[in-house]
């Protein structure tokens, strides 16, 4: 009999285990792998840093409309000291790829010239923020 | 919240500490005692204080990484009490110094943090080199190495009261040190080393000048083995370095210099160190000899396979027999007594801690967390196959500690501030 128990117990103990294993296994599944911002990528595109003294290589997907900035919590971080907080919004409207410069103190530069009105870009295109470039890919 | 979610996986983890301890105790017959309180209590608190200085200093940090070790911690402790009370307070008091430490760690680090750890790199990399010669002071200090099973990596402190002494491994935190000055090195020079060099065939060689770190890197791990004669420790540092050079440049070409090297190394430490040959003598042919150098191997293995599927029970097998039971070859001593079932469990834990480190390293935007993560995961990864693969005789046996369960203080602590830094590399990350 306590050798029935005793099996009996080391079975439950190894049903916790599991249990627990379990638990975190589905949690860290959901966890694991790019952000779902990245995962989207593959359709529109991405913004690669190309010139800048901190964050040079760093690529962002182009997907729903995002806030570039030099804020905090913008949506895509620029390290730049003539970036504005809330610098440009760059996003797929209507199928395609819009810049909106919303207001920003140094101004938004496409190929070099500066943009007021809401813009198309394409692919290749190069967007200066203060001093740092963006280019379309 | 995965903040919860995090607290009712470590009290969870406690559980499964403190049943272990209950289980042990039926089976010999003591019944419920105060151990089982004890174990919950000392689970809680230590755990508990990394829990709350979580929420505190790094409350986006990754939830599960804790949970994963708490669980790993418990069933190392279960196994260490039933081989062996003695020691298991003793890792009782490890593990609140250890909770402690690591609360303290989060405390240091709760601004700018990890910027802080990038900065003053060459602080760590002199704290690390200098903690790696501690073994070999003279026995006569107060402060002296000393020789275990001949490899000399402890540390003891003679302590002014009561004759006791203190002992160590100052390489289980120096092993944390050198992956945050790598991390942050290579953070600096990755572009340059990740340079296409000469051509020589289809193979791009990597630029002589890049390869520098490497050679030294693979002498410091050559002395490592000759002076202390640790093979675990030397594989490691070396393993380290040469994935995370991959990891920055994504050139394999480091990985197959690392592993001629390695190969070259291996071959000379084979034929110049006769406690090297002596490991691979009781590796490929364990049954010839297996009164001696075979012993351990060989009675691993019977336990191993007298485990069967979900094992003996706890406290019903006989791991006492197999020489470094409760340090090297626990994992052994948990495939007797929790069976193929327990270690199965084991080995995904450690998967699902390998997964989650990793997965912090992908989604880390900036390259000194990213290299952070992948090195303080690859240290965790690498040092847990090492010692697994010895015990199972895959490898030759390294005689390194499984991270969180083999008993240990040092080990102990430095893979709970491992998995701190893992934890505060994930917070702040802007995804």
């Amino acid at each position: 009999m306590p050798a029935l128990f005793l099996n009996l117990l080391k079975l439950i103990f190894i049903a916790l285990i599991y249990l627990f294993l379990w638990q975190i296994g589905r949690s860290i599944g959901a966890h694991i792998g790019p952000s779902q911002s990245v995962r989207r990528s593959k359709k529109g595109g991405e913004l690669v840093v190309v010139r800048s003294d901190t964050i040079a290589g760093q690529r962002f997907p182009i997907g729903a409309p995002a806030v570039l900035g030099r804020a905090e919590d913008a949506d895509v971080y620029i390290d730049d000291a003539y970036a504005s907080d809330y610098h440009v919004r760059i996003g797929v409207q209507d199928g395609s790829v819009l810049l909106n410069d919303l207001g920003s103190t140094n101004g938004t530069y496409v190929n070099g010239r500066r943009v007021t009105v809401p813009t198309a870009l394409q692919k290749g295109d190069a967007v200066q923020i203060g001093k740092t470039i963006i280019e379309v890919r | 919240m995965t903040r919860n979610a995090e607290a009712a996986l470590l009290a969870a983890a406690a559980i499964v500490a403190s049943m272990g301890v209950s289980l042990v105790n039926l089976a010999s017959g003591t019944g419920l005692d105060a151990q089982v309180a004890l174990t919950f209590l000392v689970f809680a608190v230590s755990f508990g204080s990394i829990h709350m200085a979580l929420r505190r200093w790094a409350p986006e940090g990754n939830p599960y990484l804790f949970p994963i070790a708490a669980f790993l911690t418990a069933m190392g402790f279960t196994e260490i009490y039933r081989l062996d009370p003695e020691l298991a307070s003793i890792q009782r008091w490890s593990l609140l110094l250890a909770g402690a430490a690591t609360t303290a760690v989060l405390l240091f680090l709760r601004d700018e943090g990890v910027i802080m750890l990038r900065r003053y790199r060459y602080i760590f990399l002199a704290t690390a080199v200098l903690l790696l010669l501690l073994p070999l002071l003279p026995e006569s200090w107060p402060l002296h190495g000393a020789e275990v099973n001949g490899s000399r990596l402890w540390v003891r402190l003679e302590l002014p009261v009561g004759m006791r002494t203190l002992s160590f491994q100052p390489g289980e935190i120096a092993k944390v040190l050198l992956t945050i000055f790598l991390a942050s090195y290579l953070a600096d020079r990755h572009v340059a080393m990740a340079q296409t060099g000469r051509k020589l065939g289809p193979i791009r060689l990597p630029e002589p000048r890049q390869l520098g770190p490497l050679l030294i890197a693979a002498g410091a791990s050559f002395a490592v083995l000759v002076y202390q004669r640790d093979l675990g420790a030397s594989l490691l540092l070396f393993a380290l370095f040469v994935t995370m050079v991959y990891v920055a440049t994504g050139r394999a070409a480091y990985l197959f210099a690392g592993a001629a090297i390695v190969g070259a190394g291996g071959y000379f430490a084979y034929r110049a160190f006769d406690h090297v040959q002596r490991r691979v003598f009781a590796w490929l042919h364990p049954f010839e000899d297996f009164a001696d150098s075979g012993y351990q191997i060989v009675q691993g293995l019977f336990a191993m396979g007298s485990g069967s599927l979900t094992g003996s029970g706890l406290g019903l097998g006989r791991p006492d027999l197999i020489p470094a039971a409760s340090t090297d070859f626990i994992f052994a001593s948990v495939a007797e007594e929790m069976g193929f079932a327990g270690s199965i469990a084991v080995l995904a834990a450690y998967g699902l801690l390998v997964a989650a480190g990793f997965g912090i390293a992908i989604r880390s935007r900036d390259v000194f967390r990213k290299f952070l993560a992948a090195g303080l995961t690859i240290v965790i990864g690498v040092q847990a196959i090492l010692i697994l693969g010895g015990v199972l005789r895959l490898l030759p046996v390294t005689g390194i500690t499984l991270p969180f369960m083999s008993y240990g203080g040092s080990s102990l602590l430095a893979n709970m501030v491992l998995v701190a830094l893992l934890v505060r590399a994930s917070h702040g990350e802007r995804t």
